[in-house]
Formats: structure tokens, C-alpha cells, sequence
């Protein structure tokens, strides 16, 4: 009787800390790169056509809050990395363009299984839908308009596009995180 | 006959555990009773519009593109095949790259995890490449093959793709015949 109490309340911490970790669990990042250009040659950019950049999201094509907090996250992380703006009217060395998507996927969550606190019959697994969003950024030599680097974060939306505050949070983590792993000047 | 039963069941249970576990990539091809591929020489790349991956890391993404075409080109010159611009090429090559969710339904059964899912991912990736061989001013299917299986994981990790690519890429060509001809004597190549 004792250790079933036990049981529920490791149970239930297990649960807490769970939730506490998704709370703040960092974005999934990663990039692909083409090996076979020269980064070291690039030293201004730009962004690309202003038609060529649909958010891919209704709720987020409409919103000039995201475009703006984005590119402004993005040229952030550039300069950082020691690229320059192109001047007015210069041709840049790369262009760059970003897109979010945003799409149902699905999740089990088949914790209590591996953990061993249920077997057979009481093990119940919840399958659950959820939001997953993408952000990708493109960096494309402007002469050849090639792709050059693909950085990505993919991370649950949930309520991020309700709530304005959220949303730049998650775009400046992000996009700090996908640009990470592209070729700098420094 | 009990011992043999046992037997027999050990061996399907090990299969099928690795089959759960790797999830091998299967890879298959289909030919038209009537196609006679020994009439070609050259072949060629039809144009890749924008085309729907499923995956927005993959959808018009030239860097995974150009993986795969050089991955297909390798292997046939290998074979003996000569490329040419698609306007001339005897045949072309349409590619289709493909990603779903899928759901291990062999682990979740009613909204029950059986004991012996064995931590692998009960929602995982599947990925589907295929390749077809069009002959182009008949338009007909000449040949067609392609690899299906788990590309968990794969896209965020360039190396590993470029792995999984190769290897899908050479697995599915390796049933697509070889040129008897060497392809020096066939290729005009200016």
C-alpha cells in the first residue's frame, strides 16, 4: 500500500518536471550547407524580393509584426557574425529569404511505458495532435540566385501566435539558434 | 513439434524485432511488360519544378536536389549511361522525394503501448524517393524504382542524408540494367 503512494507521488514529480522541461525545452535547430562554396567571398547582404516572401501561414502572412521581428532578428545575427548590409542601390552578395509553415503533427507520449511505472493492460498511450512550426531561412548567392545555406528551428506553436510578447521571444531564440551554424566572417 | 513451433516462433519474433528496431529501407522497382530499355543510350534531367516534399526542409531545397542528382549520376555512369541535356537525352529522369508522419502501430494498438515497444519512436519520419525513367516524346514510364523507409532524424543532419541518399540512390538503381555497350563508343559528348 505504502510503495503504491510512493508509486504516485515519483508519478506525479515525474509528471511536474515533464511539463517543466517542454516549458522551456530549446527549439530543435539544425541547417544543410553547400560544400562547395566559398563562404569567405560573401560580405553583404539583403533581403530578397519583397514578393518572394510569404510567411506560408494565413494567421502570419497577415502579421507585420512577424516580418519585422524577423528580419530584424536575422540582421541582428548577421552583423554578429560580421556580414554587412548592402548599401542602397548595391547589389548584396547573398539574398535572404525566410518562411515560417506551420502543420499538424502527431505526438504519443508512451512515457509511463518507459519508465516502467505501467505494464499491459494499464498502460494507456496518448495520441495527441499538436502544431509544429517551422522557420526557415535561406541565405542565396545573389549572382547565380543558388541556395547556398538552409538554416531551420522547429519547435510546437501552441499559443506563440496569440500572444505578441511570446511570439518575438520564440522568433529571437530561434533564429539566434539556426544562425548559429552558418559560415561567418569572424 | 512443440520444439520446432518454439523455433519457428523465436525466428519471427527476432525478425520482427529488427524490423521494429532498423526499420530496414525497402526498395522496389516496376518495369512495363513492354518497356525495352536496351534501346536507349543516353539520359537526362527533367526539369525540377517547385515540388511538394511534405517536409518544409526539403521543399525546394537545391542543396538536398543536387545531393540526389549526383548521387543518381554516380551510379550510372557506373553503369555504363551517358548523360545528355534533356532535350536529347533518350530518356529523363523525374524524381519525387517524399516525407510522412507515420504512426508505429504495432506499439500503440488501441490506445494501448504494448510492453514490448522497446523505446523506439512510436511517431517517427518515413521517407519515400523515387525515380522514373520517362521516355520523353512518348511520355510512357520506362522504368520506375524507389526506397521507402524511417528517415527519423535523418534531415537535420546533413551527413547522415547525404548517407541515406547514396545508399537509397545505389540500392534502387542496382536492379536498373547496366549498358552493354561501353558508354564511350554511344556518348557524343562535345
Amino acid at each position: 500500500m505504502r510503495s503504491q503512494w510512493a508509486d504516485r507521488w515519483v508519478r506525479a514529480g515525474l509528471v511536474v518536471s515533464v511539463l517543466g522541461l517542454n516549458a522551456c525545452a530549446p527549439v530543435r535547430v539544425s541547417s544543410h550547407v553547400d560544400t562547395r562554396t566559398d563562404f569567405s567571398r560573401f560580405k553583404t547582404f539583403d533581403w530578397g524580393p519583397a514578393d518572394a516572401l510569404p510567411a506560408g501561414d494565413p494567421r502570419l502572412d497577415a502579421n507585420g509584426f512577424f516580418k519585422d521581428h524577423m528580419q530584424g532578428a536575422v540582421e541582428r545575427q548577421m552583423v554578429l557574425k560580421g556580414y554587412e548590409h548592402a548599401g542602397e542601390g548595391d547589389t548584396p552578395d547573398v539574398r535572404i529569404h525566410f518562411h515560417a509553415v506551420i502543420r499538424e503533427r502527431l505526438n504519443v507520449s508512451a512515457l509511463d511505458v518507459r519508465q516502467g511505472f505501467c505494464s499491459g493492460a494499464d498502460c494507456s498511450a496518448g495520441v495527441s495532435e499538436f502544431e509544429e512550426g517551422t522557420l526557415i531561412v535561406d541565405v542565396m548567392d545573389a549572382r547565380t540566385n543558388q541556395l547556398v545555406w538552409r538554416g531551420w528551428a522547429q519547435d510546437s506553436v501552441g499559443d506563440t501566435l496569440k500572444n505578441q510578447d511570446k511570439l518575438a521571444n520564440r522568433i529571437d531564440q530561434s533564429v539566434k539558434g539556426l544562425m548559429g551554424t552558418l559560415p561567418g566572417r569572424r | 513439434m512443440r520444439r520446432r513451433t518454439a523455433i519457428v516462433g523465436a525466428v519471427a519474433l527476432v525478425s520482427l524485432i529488427g524490423i521494429v528496431a532498423c526499420a530496414p529501407m525497402q526498395v522496389r522497382t516496376y518495369v512495363p511488360r513492354d518497356s525495352d530499355i536496351r534501346k536507349y543510350h543516353t539520359y537526362g534531367w527533367a526539369p525540377t519544378g517547385a515540388f511538394d516534399t511534405g517536409d518544409p526542409r526539403l521543399d525546394n531545397n537545391t542543396i538536398f536536389i543536387e545531393r540526389l542528382q549526383s548521387a543518381v549520376e554516380r551510379q550510372m555512369a557506373r553503369k555504363g549511361w551517358a548523360s545528355a541535356p534533356a532535350n536529347q537525352a533518350d530518356l529523363v529522369i523525374h524524381f519525387h522525394a517524399r516525407i510522412d508522419q507515420r504512426l508505429d502501430l504495432k506499439s500503440v494498438r488501441s490506445g494501448q503501448v504494448s510492453e514490448d515497444a522497446d523505446g523506439g519512436p512510436l511517431v517517427y519520419d518515413a521517407g519515400t524517393l523515387l525515380l522514373d525513367f520517362i521516355e520523353p516524346r512518348s511520355k510512357t514510364l520506362v522504368w520506375r524504382g524507389w526506397a521507402e523507409g524511417s528517415v527519423d532524424g535523418v534531415i537535420d543532419n546533413q551527413a547522415w542524408m547525404n548517407e541515406k541518399v547514396d545508399t537509397a540512390v545505389e540500392r534502387i538503381l542496382a536492379a536498373f540494367p547496366a549498358m552493354a555497350v561501353p558508354s564511350a563508343a554511344v556518348a557524343s559528348k562535345p
